[in-house]
């Protein structure tokens, strides 16, 4: 069921149009087409090797589809050029952090790559609001899983992203660091920016957005806004999807 | 321009902060380059073949082997906790990218030459001195068309499984006239002779070491895509 379209409207920061992707003969997006408003948040549910990562990664311009077209904030995003790439922010299970490197010095080397102004501010100030400001000149291998993810969050969103990409988060944290992680991304989800988060954990995916999708064998089983849906039927509603 | 110019130097001083604070990449090039000449001075007989005609064979030798374990590790570096994407994700050139890995990886192996020149000097009883000036453009010469293809080609197989020798096995045959030509200079540099007379051996290194750079500025958009 997916959700045709319309080219003219202009409040979709996110437009996506067949999109595919094949690897030799296996098809890991075979064709996703979606519109996500400016603001909105939408969460892509979807078992192990549905394509979401994909579609994330040739989303950020990290990945060429095989065939389709993608727009985010007027930008060509299979063109992968660097005035979309100022605009995006990406958070995976990965942290993209260097280990030997202190909290404030990955900080730092992200917002001189991204030419920010006054890097060093910058990055005091995001170390601050992750609120590790005491953990600053600590190397990232002595974090653990939770504070290295703040720091990711933080190093994602130094340069104030209008929309920003999620990659099943919530990996490997525990519910404290679940609970934080929860409580940053609302902090984040303010009425300018979208957001897009694909995850596993069904009852942090839907709390938090106002879209939701369910991806399987490449393509989106449901898209639908959350309100539309019984979300205490939801893993009913999940499983059906994947049978389809 | 100077945003360029300024990511490019982001990048070589990240990598030389991680470096200062690890001493990963120095002491393990500079023991291998060390071993190297070791073991080559206990097997050949300096009183039956001259020093300086072996020499140069056995110091790029050292330098290409222990080189490659640079190399090999300046991009598993980027692969760890997923650097490498942080790094695609930024808005900049990413034959930035490979400028700054590049000079960080040429500096680093420079510094691994310097320190190993001294002890290949006392272990072939070579007197480098006079030969210094024309000896270290021949080591610049060559150590930049080497980290050029390297450089290139550790980006590539950072994606591989088998990184570790694929780097070798990719890199090898393609540096091929570099190698040669340094060995050649170095030889003829240890005999004595000034630069003017191995021009041929100059322009040919030197053409290498730009095409090297040029087809990576080409093809490092390709290479580092998934």
């Amino acid at each position: 069921m997916n959700q045709q379209i319309n080219p003219e409207s202009s409040h979709s920061i996110i437009q996506v149009q067949e999109l595919r992707k094949d690897f030799g003969y296996l098809q890991a997006l075979s064709g996703v087409s979606f519109n996500l408003n400016k603001g909105e948040f939408l969460t892509i549910f979807g078992p192990n090797g549905a394509g979401k990562t994909t579609l994330i990664k040739i989303l950020t311009g990290l990945m060429r589809p095989t065939s389709g077209s993608a727009n985010i904030d007027g930008f060509d995003a299979l063109e992968g050029n660097a005035m979309l790439r100022s605009r995006i922010g990406v958070i995976s299970h990965a942290t993209c952090l260097y280990p030997n490197l202190t909290a404030l010095e990955n900080l730092l080397f992200y917002a001189k790559l991204y030419g920010l102004d006054d890097p060093e501010e910058r990055a005091n100030e995001s170390i601050s609001t992750a609120g590790l400001q005491l953990r600053r000149y600590d190397p990232i291998r002595t974090f653990s899983r939770g504070m290295q993810q703040r720091v990711a969050i933080a190093r994602a969103t130094l340069h104030d992203p209008s929309v920003l990409f999620l990659d099943e988060p919530f990996t490997g944290l525990d519910l404290q660091a679940t609970s934080d992680l929860k409580d940053r991304l609302r902090s984040l989800h303010t009425g300018k920016r979208t957001i897009l988060m694909t995850t596993h954990d069904i009852s942090c995916g839907l709390e938090m957005c106002d879209r939701v999708a369910i991806q399987s064998r490449g393509k989106f089983s449901l898209f639908e806004s959350v309100d539309c849906i019984d979300q205490s039927n939801f893993k009913n509603l999940y499983t059906k999807s994947l049978e389809q | 321009m100077s945003r360029y110019f300024s990511q490019v130097m982001t990048i070589i001083w990240k990598d030389f902060i991680t470096e200062i604070k690890t001493r990963e990449l120095f002491s393990s090039m500079f023991i291998f380059a060390l071993l190297v000449v070791i073991i080559f001075i206990f097997s050949i007989n300096l009183s039956l073949i001259k020093a300086t005609e072996v020499g140069p064979g056995v110091l790029w030798v050292a330098f290409l082997f222990a080189g490659t374990i640079g190399l090999n590790r300046s991009f598993m570096l980027e692969k760890e906790n997923g650097c490498l994407q942080g790094l695609l994700l930024a808005p900049m050139d990413r034959t930035a990218l490979y400028f700054g890995k590049l000079v960080s990886n040429f500096v680093f192996l420079l510094i691994m030459e310097v320190f190993t020149l001294p002890l290949f000097m006392v272990f072939f009883n070579i007197d480098l001195l006079p030969h210094l000036l024309p000896l270290l453009y021949v080591i610049f010469v060559g150590t930049l068309g080497f980290c050029a293809v390297g450089t290139l080609l550790s980006s590539l197989s950072a994606n591989l499984k088998t990184r570790d020798i694929m780097l070798p096995i990719l890199m090898y045959p393609i540096i091929i006239p570099i190698i040669i030509g340094s060995v050649r200079m170095t030889g003829q540099v240890l005999a004595g002779e000034p630069l003017s007379s191995m021009m041929n051996w100059v322009s040919l290194t030197l053409c290498f070491d730009i095409i090297y750079i040029a087809i990576s500025i080409m093809v490092i958009d390709f290479v580092l895509e998934e």
